[in-house]
């Protein structure tokens, strides 16, 4: 299980957010670089359509895969009543013929993208992993070098922390708290929750990137 | 006398220092501070007794009124207290060992070591300069650390102001974006957010899933050169899974997209040629030696055959070759196997694509909606009309045909070709001709040989089932089947290169169940030719 929001924020003020987390975090940013392969199962698989993301972490010198399954969320009033959203997830690291694999078994691309940004993973109340990426689409199949963002001006934060069946509303609680740190800067909501941009995004993000007038020693 | 001397005796604190002092003054602030303490422990009293929770910004004030008031008598004092020195008056067994201490200026030993630990710190590196640079330098770093607390205390001011920190008001009214601005970027978020989430706006049309040469160093191993990109079409998000029976026997091996399009090997296809004729016309591709799908000779009730131009053409381009290769392979299943497949293909909802017209031939294919529904006016996109001719057995019973669309002109000729077609006959081709386009669409439906039930197009197009002849007593193939059938055929030809022309028509016919008939060997045979 995982407790995730996302957020947006706008391309200009992704420097000062960086700058906000690295205080908040007191780590070391992480470049990111992903090609996230989605993939379908095709009509003989079974009776409920499935759909399997494979994470190929391209920053690395030997590019390393994730497999992940992502699945329903946590629904009903108590659901509602958290400001994350809590739901199932399974993730394995694999080797590098997972691709090969499932296209044997018989899953079918469904659609890819490209995630370059950076992110931070820190403990906090819970192991919490933000990831600030833009989002980028290959015009051509698998082509990550011509890569395009989907967004230009816009890029996507998400925060998500790994919870069990018995400390999800801790770990809510936590990602929560940390996510009004960011308040000045963006706004974070369950997926599918539209945002909009926070109004004291450009002062808060001023404010960060100054050096208030002091001269370093 | 004694009055004086006892007046002189008592001494007088030097002017000066007496007004320097200001007794009066400390005085008042000192009693005003007392009173001050009093009152807060007077209320803590209360919270006590009554249990109450405080409220910490009353209290917070206090607490700073009463440091400020101290802060200020303090100050007061020390002007002055130079002057002054301590005498003890009386010293007693109490305080006998303690004052010795209190009163030296001496620091303590661990006070002492501090200091200087403090002060060779400081001082490093400026040990052997003289003095004065010594001093200097201390100056320049003193006025450096000012400087940065300058800054630091002006960040936060500015910041205080932002917030309204420091106010006890609420926010100014935040900045707002306009209209137009915050709309944009809602958009652009909705975007996003749905690329991320779901995958909306990534998916890469059929036709364009070709791998190209160059792989990304991660991928390069893991395509071979045969099997190609292996992918749904467009529109797959919202499939609709039905019980599959598994393969008893798979002959294709790993070759999944195999399955993915036999369904078009059991639907056929429909080959139109491009025909000037503006009057509906049975059009036989007459050129074609093979013999037709619904020729009174033929038992089989699929599509015609491409013509042999329509074949060399698609053999033209890759895709369909391809697919051509796909659906040959298929032919050589038995029967059992494509009604396995057949029964396997998955029911699609989403919009037709449009089939490649290869050098102004169109390929028609029905397309089915789920369930019962009736015949709608609704308008496909252009240019990605896909039609697909499914068996050509119509069925009767609770099954409704589905008419999903035709463009106006189409439509005229399309119910002219009908209505003048004769319910008796074997109609090989029926060819709507529409006038105002160059190239013609076609629709074949195909008939079966021996059986009553024809594939009129009249009937094709009512939106009620039309009963059948008694001809078809087994059942009828599921819509499911059917659907799938559909949806596995539009797979199939969801490769092929989208052509411009605006066809607009679809028509959704229920198969019935006699797939064990000889239809299928037919259409073997002439898939293979």
């Amino acid at each position: 299980m995982e407790c995730v929001v996302q957020g947006i924020i706008e391309t200009q003020h992704v420097e000062a957010l960086e700058i906000l987390l690295q205080g908040l975090c007191g780590v070391q940013r992480e470049r990111l670089r992903i090609h996230e392969i989605c993939l379908k199962n095709g009509p003989n698989l079974g009776l409920v359509a499935s759909e399997v993301r494979l994470l190929c972490d391209l920053e690395q010198t030997e590019p390393s895969w994730t497999v992940r399954h992502i699945g329903g969320a946590m629904r009903g009033a108590g659901a509602e009543q958290i400001s994350v959203l809590v739901r199932t997830m399974v993730e394995s690291k694999v080797s590098k013929n997972v691709l090969r694999m499932f296209y044997t078994l018989g899953y079918k691309l469904d659609h890819e993208l490209l995630r370059v940004g950076f992110s931070f993973q820190f403990n906090r109340g819970a192991q919490i992993t933000v990831t600030v990426s833009s989002v980028n689409k290959m015009l051509k199949l698998h082509a990550t070098d011509e890569a395009v963002p989907v967004t230009p001006g816009i890029q996507m934060v998400e925060v998500t922390a790994p919870a069990s069946a018995e400390n999800y509303t801790e770990v809510a609680a936590a990602v929560s708290s940390f996510c009004e740190y960011l308040a000045p800067l963006l706004h974070l909501s369950k997926p599918g929750v539209s945002t909009g941009v926070v109004p004291t995004a450009a002062a808060a993000a001023a404010s960060l990137m100054s050096d208030g007038g002091g001269t370093t020693l | 006398m004694e009055g004086e001397l006892v007046q002189q005796q008592q001494e007088r604190l030097n002017q000066a220092v007496q007004q320097q002092l200001n007794l009066e003054q400390v005085k008042m602030r000192a009693i005003s501070l007392f009173k001050a303490i009093s009152r807060i422990l007077e209320d803590f009293d209360a919270y006590a007794r009554t249990n109450t929770t405080p409220k910490w910004q009353d209290i917070l004030g206090q607490y700073s009124m009463v440091n400020l008031e101290l802060f200020n008598i303090v100050d007061d004092i020390k002007k002055v207290s130079k002057p002054f020195l301590v005498y003890p008056k009386n010293v007693n067994a109490d305080n006998a060992t303690i004052l010795p201490v209190m009163l030296s200026t001496k620091l303590l030993p661990e006070m002492e070591t501090e200091d200087t630990s403090k002060r060779d710190q400081l001082l490093q590196g400026m040990q052997n300069l003289p003095i004065a640079t010594q001093i200097d330098k201390l100056k320049a770093r003193l006025d450096m650390i000012a400087g940065a607390c300058e800054g630091a205390e002006k960040v936060l001011a500015d910041t205080r102001k932002a917030y309204c920190f420091g106010t006890r008001q609420g926010p100014a009214i935040a900045p707002a974006l306009d209209k137009g601005q915050a709309a944009k970027i809602q958009e652009q978020e909705n975007l996003l957010r749905a690329a991320v989430n779901v995958g909306e706006g990534l998916r890469i049309p059929g036709d364009q899933r070709h791998i190209t040469a160059s792989l990304p160093m991660h991928l390069a191993d893991v395509f071979t050169v045969n099997e190609g990109a292996q992918s749904f079409p467009e529109g797959s998000s919202n499939n609709a899974y039905m019980k599959n029976t598994p393969l008893s026997s798979n002959s294709m091996g790993g070759q999944n997209s195999l399955l993915q399009t036999s369904g078009s090997q059991l639907l056929g296809r429909s080959a139109a040629s491009p025909n000037v004729a503006t009057s509906a016309t049975f059009d036989n591709t007459a050129a074609s030696p093979i013999p037709y799908a619904n020729s009174p000779r033929s038992s089989t009730n699929m599509m015609n055959t491409p013509s042999p131009q329509q074949q060399t053409s698609q053999q033209q381009q890759q895709q369909p070759t391809v697919q051509q290769q796909q659906r040959q392979k298929m032919m050589q299943l038995p029967q059992q196997q494509q009604q396995l497949l057949a029964q396997q293909q998955q029911f699609r909802q989403s919009a037709m694509q449009g089939l490649g017209q290869l050098h102004g031939q169109h390929q028609m294919q029905f397309s089915q909606q789920i369930g019962h529904q009736q015949f709608q006016g609704r308008q496909l996109t252009s240019g990605h009309v896909q039609h697909g001719i499914g068996q050509s057995q119509l069925n009767q019973g609770n099954q409704m045909t589905r008419i999903s669309q035709f463009s106006g002109a189409a439509n005229n000729a399309l119910f002219s070709a009908a209505q003048t077609t004769p319910n008796t006959q074997m109609i090989p081709n029926i060819s709507a001709g529409i006038s105002s386009q160059s190239l013609l669409p076609r629709m074949q439906f195909g008939l079966s040989g021996n059986n009553p039930q024809r594939n009129h197009a009249s009937q094709m197009l009512n939106d009620q089932m039309f009963s059948m002849g008694g001809g078809n007593p087994g059942g009828m193939m599921s819509i499911q089947q059917q659907q799938q059938q559909q949806q596995s055929s539009q797979g199939a030809f969801g490769g092929m290169a989208s052509n411009a022309q605006n066809l607009q028509s679809g028509m959704m016919t229920l198969q019935n169940t006699q797939q064990n008939h000889p239809n299928f060997s037919q259409q073997r045979q002439q898939n293979q030719q």
